[in-house]
């Protein structure tokens, strides 16, 4: 039993020390990170909406690869995602730009909520408007003519309820 | 009061539906390369012999740089055009090729097969060239003018009409 206790102890030791080991393995390398980091933000040039970072055609991967390359020549994100726009237009950026012609992207949908809005209150007001101002249509000679009586009637009951008191 | 509203909205309205009929009818694959007007580089290689070739401007005259690969379906239909329009228009053109993410033998055995319309073929074995010149895929062809302005670029295979276009084009 004793000796089974002694092997259990350094068996659990043994494992304590190789997870240490895989976990020093798992250190992922920053010029990769980097590099996803500028690929996520690139178009995939032939599969229309898949970042270059997720895609597996031969041009993401060619990609991919000239980005860590320039990495290492030192140059920093924003050169190389010029160097892609400069080649295959905005279109490469899966952000699309907030100058130029990618400005009318970022500024046309809250212009038009805005204008949408401003409709709406006009219209809203305009509606107020006219029910509280246009006075009500004048009444015809008819009418009046039965509101008196109606009122006749009404006035000949209440003497007879009062009869009653 | 309302009037005026609507005649706010209506042009509005107007200018959303063209935009948007005209997005529906444009085709999506069609990107306008941002190298149109620029200047075709100077990249210094090898063609498929092992000879040492320099792409731009050849021998002086307006240039069709054409990107194939003998991988590439579209490029076998494409040969044809070439070919005829080199007959017809190679004294006033120079036609070279840049032979894209290839292998050598497929692509020799491949010229030889359907003929070589290409003064040589630019070997680019990694990709490397292709990505330096904005290529999405093959085959992909560049009118450079004489003066070394790249044109034209054309993302499909090219047509008989496209071909005459782009020469037309080149020697304004």
């Amino acid at each position: 039993m004793e000796i089974n206790i002694k092997k259990i102890t350094i068996f659990c030791l043994a494992l304590s020390f190789s997870s240490l080991a895989l976990a020093v393995e798992v250190n992922e390398d920053p010029l990769e990170r980097k590099m996803l980091d500028i690929a996520e933000k690139l178009r995939c040039t032939v599969c229309q909406n898949q970042p270059v970072a997720e895609s597996n055609s031969g041009l993401a991967k060619d990609m991919r690869d000239l980005i860590t390359e320039k990495l290492k020549q030192g140059r920093n994100e924003e050169e190389i995602m010029q160097f892609f726009v400069d080649r295959y237009g905005d279109y490469v950026l899966l952000e699309p730009p907030q100058s130029g012609n990618g400005a009318m992207l970022w500024v046309f949908p809250p212009l038009l909520l805005l204008l949408a809005m401003l409709a709406a209150i006009f219209m809203m007001k305009s509606r107020s408007e006219k029910q509280t101002t246009t006075p009500p249509p004048a009444l015809s000679e008819a009418d009046k003519e039965r509101i008196r009586r109606a009122r006749a009637v009404d006035s000949g009951e209440e003497n007879k309820s009062g009869d009653v008191h | 009061m309302m009037g005026k509203v609507w005649w706010a909205i209506i042009p509005v309205l107007i200018i959303l539906f063209a935009l948007l009929g005209y997005g529906l009818t444009s085709n999506p694959k069609h990107i306008p390369s941002p190298l149109i007007g620029k200047t075709f580089p100077v990249l210094e290689g090898t063609d498929l012999n092992g000879n040492v070739v320099s792409l731009g401007v050849i021998d002086g005259k307006p240039t069709i740089v054409n990107v194939w690969a003998s991988w590439c379906a579209a490029c076998r239909s494409e040969h044809n055009v070439l070919l005829r329009g080199v007959r017809r228009y190679g004294d006033s053109i120079s036609l070279v090729a840049i032979n894209y993410k290839d292998e050598l033998p497929n692509a020799k055995v491949w010229l030889q097969q359907l003929g070589d319309p290409y003064l040589w073929s630019f070997h680019d074995l990694s990709g490397r060239v292709g990505l330096e010149l904005g290529v999405y895929g093959v085959p992909e062809t560049f009118f450079v003018n004489k003066q070394g302005i790249i044109v034209e670029k054309i993302s499909a295979p090219l047509t008989d009409e496209q071909f005459a276009a782009g020469v037309e084009l080149m020697s304004k």
